[in-house]
């Protein structure tokens, strides 16, 4: 893989205007190719050096593959090695050149010396190229009984690189026995580990298909093997022993004596000085005890001061890696790190994750003993320059109030922060006291008193001062001047941005306004009206809302909007103990350091093709929440598709609205979803009349294919055949999809290539008919496409209407289906959706 | 697939890729393209060292004015990746000299190329130890053991020490003068309040040697009683700390060190690398005895200006001394201006590490 040309910018004392330097080196190499004169060697050497010097810095020097093989048949093995990195990265790309490095190579792999063995072996195998399998198996055969282990080792990773380029070859060969009978009898212990790490992916990789590589692959994790890697495992370097404690993590003990063999045999792990040793080690140890609840809370003891030595020791990098799932512990055991605190005292010079991770370490380790110690230090980041840190870390002291029954001192502490005077600290300290109040409305004497104090022009932060009035309302019969704080803020309603902060004054002003009448009603009056005259649609409604129930009756308002309330004891986790298991469970991986399990990361329905993960320490994704973004999506969607215009005419912008309103006023279960609807009927009616006549003949091009519908053999239940030459007018299809019940909604994502070729909508429409689904109406702007497929059945007249809503930004397609026949549909969304899979591969 | 890695990156500051190597198939060459538009030119660089972006990983670190990157697309072990990167530096600075940064790698490229095929294959880390590396990849070019010279004297056969059990030393090494160095690093960390209390302090230590010795020697490092390491429970149900013993809370060990012989004996058994390595780490949080003692007023003297008062302390013997003090008091970053006033000693404002200096 080249790489990209961007790098070719920086200067370079050898940096070529462009070809002219490239066809020099080719007639210079070419000049060496057939010469035998001494030194010949050396002026190769220069040339190599500056042939792969290009190569680095993203030229394309391929156009020398040829000189390069020809001049490759020397004994130096310095040439060798460049030549072979060279043929390494161009091979790919050109297939057919490469066939003329084979005969070298295979040459190479017979070499006396084991050296040049090794190297040419692990060449051939990094071609990459699919036609050239057959060449590999030959030397690969040998390479596995080489009596050099040095070749082995190579043979061993070869086999499992044959196998990403052709499972069957690689199995027909028979390698996967031999790779196991050399992991058992093998003397030399990276022979042994590339065999099971090549295994493993082998064998997990064929499980799903073969019963023999499941049985295999259960083999792996059979006493005698684990035992054997185990006794043995002194012998490995640091990064096979990481592999080979992550294999005793599957194992499954047989009886207790068999968990503490295993748990002496690997004790002296913990003080290896290798992080990722001492880390797998933990892992092996918690999962073998987690049915022996004492031994657990032992291994705990154990395992904590190797941690704690980890952390300390190295860069910032690997210890934020440790800190990470010393964090997941500390959650899970927190009175066992309780006396540890201290450790997780920040450092001036640490950078920011690691203080941030830090700071939930010491919200999660506060206990009734230490929570004054950690209270007092937490306010001393409160100070930080980092604004980001002092935020958290009030946040933390927040947190802790929130956990612990004697708030006393908290409280006092978070007051002194308003007396900062700091705009962030402020706004950060409102919203806590705001959440302390709701559980200990006991406090709220001492809080009013403060809060009252601020004036509400120092707080910027929507959520700082949403907050504050929040509490004005709540308590407007502590705070003598609420009404007239509240009503200055109303007399600057337009100048007000954050819609959040417009729908708490609104309920602020109500519940005010039943406490304290005539102070208010004028303030509330200007509130609704405003209100009402808001573009938010939030805040439209809210207001019309609390208008019309105040007109009803003033004391049903005042038991819907200020009802007596209970104080929250518990605030929802933010993380379902599930999925916390799911992450222990895949300790030390990156599922930790995510605090999500892997497939929220790794499979493709989890994400988006350029979602960052969540920043650590707010609360991540869960699958609930992923889940109630469908309804956004649809919603601006529907507000986008007033620009759906039929097939291929874009300009047909009237006809088109008529057409998207139509069909889209169906699918709509969402109630919430009914205002826009209706105006957006409103709007496109009147140009329903105008364009008809248009649209039959933008139809009549779309179905110039022929109407006939050839008769075929009946297909196969689970094999959906579809007519290719469907044919179904407009004014059908939008009679059907309001008739039909919806039999399927599902929603997939769709590959980054697919959202960089979908520029225009009309390349998924051609990719679409490909694959005998076809378009009768479309249309969107990036992000939000929207789409209405409709299919016949090959055999009968059974039609398939879908709409696919496409949004680009988050690579998420939502498709709804609406069938003849209900019982298939669920076999045309899967061909649906793997048409659209499809799109933007080449 | 624990720690398979799909490829790595060496990228300058400015983003471009000064070398790289593609392992595995999996990730796309545009990945990097990625890493530089939604990480590099954006603020989350320093926010966290392992990000997300599509379906791959990148785990990155920052070494003098290089970023290394390792693009991992299953839900690879991190902490192996961090490893394999601070020792792949390990590696490259003991090749080039001790410098890594940008010029090195542009001056190394082939030799770079060439131990990354050896250190890694298809995203599984191999050997990385300089010992046994720099037998058959030098600086000067390559050289095999076997086709050089082969007929004048027997080679040790070094590809099977690459693999081999003692996989940190070579054989057949011969020296005129056996020499050992021992030296005993340790670093206090204290973390004071305010006010002056002592928070948090702990030290940690480390046991570093230099051997030049023949042959395969079994070296033993005895530690004497008042050492103790003892588990965390003995250490509570003991009902007073005796007063002489130090007690460490935890030592790790390099990995030629028999760890089952310091575990029933007590003493560190070892076949040493060749040259320079680090013994063993321990840290030790009880009844640490502080070398100095730092005595911090800050005053603020209007919105722009402060004024800071340091009084450092000796508080060892009077028989003792230090040699090579020094004093470093970070400053905020905008800080345009400094005056001194200094009993002793000189001082003066580095504005590369925001840091008044005194020495």
């Amino acid at each position: 893989m080249a790489p990209p040309a961007a790098s070719q910018r920086y200067p370079s004392p050898s940096q070529p205007s462009g070809k002219s330097e490239v066809s020099d080196l080719k007639t210079q190499l070419r000049q060496l190719a057939g010469s035998r004169a001494p030194g010949v060697d050396d002026s190769k050497r220069d040339l190599y050096k500056k042939v792969i010097s290009y190569m680095t810095i993203g030229i394309d020097v391929s156009s020398v593959f040829g000189e390069m093989v020809m001049c490759s048949a020397t004994s130096d093995i310095v040439l060798k090695k460049m030549c072979y990195l060279y043929v390494g990265n161009y091979a790919k790309g050109n297939p057919d050149l490469s066939l003329l490095t084979i005969n070298f190579l295979q040459r190479d792999c017979k070499d006396e010396d084991p050296m040049i063995r090794g190297l040419a072996l692990r060449s051939l195998c990094s071609l990459r190229v699919p036609n050239l399998v057959e060449y590999l198996v030959g030397p690969l055969g040998s390479g596995l009984k080489d009596n050099n282990s040095y070749v082995r080792t190579i043979a061993v990773t070869g086999v499992l690189k044959l196998y990403h380029i052709s499972p069957s070859t690689c199995i027909d060969a028979d390698f996967p026995p031999t790779l196991k009978s050399l992991m058992l009898h093998d003397s030399d212990a990276q022979v042994v580990a590339n065999c099971l790490s090549a295994l493993q992916e082998i064998w997990s990789l064929e499980a799903s298909h073969s019963e023999e590589a499941c049985r295999e692959k259960e083999s792996l994790l059979s006493k005698p093997v684990i035992y054997y890697f185990l006794n043995r495992i002194k012998d490995f370097n640091e990064w096979a022993q990481c592999l080979i404690l992550e294999l005793a993590v599957k194992y499954v003990p047989s009886d207790s004596n068999d968990i503490f063999d295993i748990m002496n045999l690997l004790e002296d792990r913990l003080q290896h000085a290798n992080g990722a040793v001492v880390l797998a080690t933990v892992k092996v140890f918690l999962q073998l005890t987690l049915s022996m609840t004492d031994v657990h809370q032992q291994v705990y003891e154990r395992i904590k001061s190797p941690l704690l030595t980890l952390v300390s020791s190295g860069s910032p990098e690997q210890s934020y890696a440790i800190l990470s799932h010393l964090h997941l512990l500390v959650v899970r055991a927190p009175f066992i790190f309780a006396a540890d605190y201290k450790h997780f005292y920040c450092q001036y010079n640490e950078p920011s994750y690691v203080k941030k991770l830090k700071l939930e370490m010491l919200t999660a380790v506060a206990n009734e003993s230490n929570t004054y110690e950690i209270v007092t230090e937490l306010c001393e980041y409160a100070a930080n320059v980092d604004i980001a840190i002092a935020r958290e870390s009030i946040r933390a002291v927040g947190k802790i109030a929130l956990q612990q029954y004697d708030v006393n001192a908290i409280v006092d502490r978070l007051l002194q922060f308003l007396e900062m005077e700091k705009d962030y600290v402020t706004a950060e300290t409102l919203v806590l006291v705001k959440d302390l109040l709701r559980k200990y409305p006991q406090w709220s004497h001492d809080c009013i008193s403060v809060v009252g104090g601020i004036s509400s022009k120092n707080i910027q932060e929507p959520k700082g001062k949403a907050a504050l009035i929040w509490m004005l309302g709540e308590y407007a019969q502590d705070m003598s001047d609420a009404p007239y704080i509240l009503e200055n803020l109303i007399e600057n309603w337009e100048e007000e941005h954050s819609a959040e902060v417009r729908l708490h004054l609104l309920t602020a002003a109500m519940k005010c306004f039943f406490k304290r009448a005539p102070e208010t009603q004028k303030a509330l009056g200007i509130a609704l009206a405003a209100g009402v005259a808001d573009f938010h649609q939030d805040v439209h409604d809210r207001a019309l809302f609390y208008y019309r129930v105040l007109q009803y009756d003033v004391h049903v308002a005042e038991r819907v909007v200020s009802p007596p309330k209970q104080a929250v004891s518990v605030f929802a986790d933010t993380q379902s103990s599930e999925i916390k298991d799911r992450i222990f469970d895949e300790f030390n991986s990156l599922s930790v350091i995510y605090q999500k399990p892997s497939y929220m990361f790794t499979d493709k329905e989890h994400r988006g093709p350029f979602e960052f993960s969540d920043e650590l320490g707010n609360i991540s994704i869960t699958p609930e929440a992923s889940s109630d973004i469908v309804p956004a999506q649809q919603y601006e969607a529907n507000d986008k598709d007033l620009l759906l215009g039929i097939d291929e005419k874009d300009d047909n912008k009237g006809l088109s609205s008529n057409n998207g309103s139509a069909y889209s006023a169906p699918s709509l279960e969402n109630s919430s979803n009914i205002t826009s609807q209706l105006q957006e009927l409103a709007i496109s009616g009147p140009a329903t009349s105008a364009t008809t006549p248009q649209s039959s003949f933008g139809f009549d091009d779309l179905l110039g294919l022929g109407l006939s519908t050839a008769p075929a053999p009946t297909p196969s239940p689970p094999l959906l055949k579809l007519n290719p030459r469907a044919a179904l007018d407009p004014g059908a299809f939008q009679q059907k999809w309001r008739q039909l019940p919806l039999s399927l909604t599902q929603e997939c994502s769709v590959n980054p290539q697919g959202i960089a070729a979908l520029t225009v909508p009309q390349s998924l429409i051609r990719h679409m008919q490909s694959h005998s689904i076809h378009c009768i109406a479309s249309g969107g702007q990036s992000p939000n496409f929207k789409f209405f497929f409709f299919a016949q059945k090959e055999s009968e007249p059974s039609n398939y209407l879908a709409e696919c809503i496409i949004n680009t930004s988050s690579a998420k397609a939502q498709i709804k289906v609406k069938a003849d026949e209900q019982s298939t549909s669920q076999a045309f969304t899967t061909v649906f959706e793997t048409a659209l899979s499809k799109f933007g591969m080449p | 697939m624990p720690v398979a890695a799909s490829a790595i990156y060496f990228l300058n500051l400015r983003g471009d890729v000064l070398i790289n190597r593609t392992y595995r198939d999996d990730v796309g060459g545009n990945m990097v393209d990625a890493f530089r538009t939604h990480i590099m030119q954006t603020k989350e660089l320093g926010n966290c060292p392992v990000r997300q972006i599509g379906g791959c990983s990148f785990v990155y670190m920052r070494i003098s004015n290089v970023y290394i990157v390792i693009v991992v697309s299953s839900n690879a072990n991190v902490a192996c990746g961090f490893k394999f990167v601070v020792e792949a530096v390990a590696l490259f600075k003991s090749y080039f000299g001790g410098a890594f940064d940008e010029d090195a790698i542009r001056n190394n490229f082939v030799l770079i190329y060439e131990l990354l095929d050896e250190i890694m294959d298809f995203g599984y880390p191999q050997n990385l130890s300089p010992e046994i590396l720099k037998l058959y990849i030098t600086q000067e070019g390559v050289r095999s053991p076997f086709s050089s010279k082969p007929k004048d004297k027997p080679v040790p056969n070094a590809t099977l020490q690459v693999t081999g059990a003692v996989g940190w030393r070579r054989e057949g090494l011969a020296y005129k003068k056996n020499e050992v160095f021992l030296d005993i690093v340790e670093s206090v960390n204290l973390l004071m309040s305010s006010k002056g209390n002592v928070l948090r302090c702990d030290v940690t230590g480390k046991v570093l040697m230099k051997c030049f010795l023949s042959g395969m020697p079994d070296l033993k490092l005895g530690l004497n009683d008042k050492i103790g390491l003892e588990k965390e429970s003995e250490m509570k149900s003991r009902p007073a700390k005796s007063g002489k013993t130090i007690e460490l809370d935890d030592v790790t060990f390099h990995q030629c060190v028999n760890l089952t012989r310091f575990n029933s004996e007590k003493t560190v058994s070892f076949v040493p690398p060749d040259g320079e390595f680090e013994l063993m780490k321990y840290r030790i949080t009880e009844g640490v005895n502080l070398p100095f003692r730092v005595l911090p007023t800050i005053k603020e003297l209007g919105r722009t200006r402060m004024e800071v008062n340091v009084k450092v302390k000796s508080v060892f013997g009077a028989k003792m001394f230090a040699l090579g003090v020094v004093v470093k008091i970070p400053v905020p970053k905008q800080t345009a201006k400094t005056n001194f006033q200094v009993t002793t000693g000189r001082a003066k404002y580095n504005p590369s590490i925001d840091c008044l200096v005194w020495k």
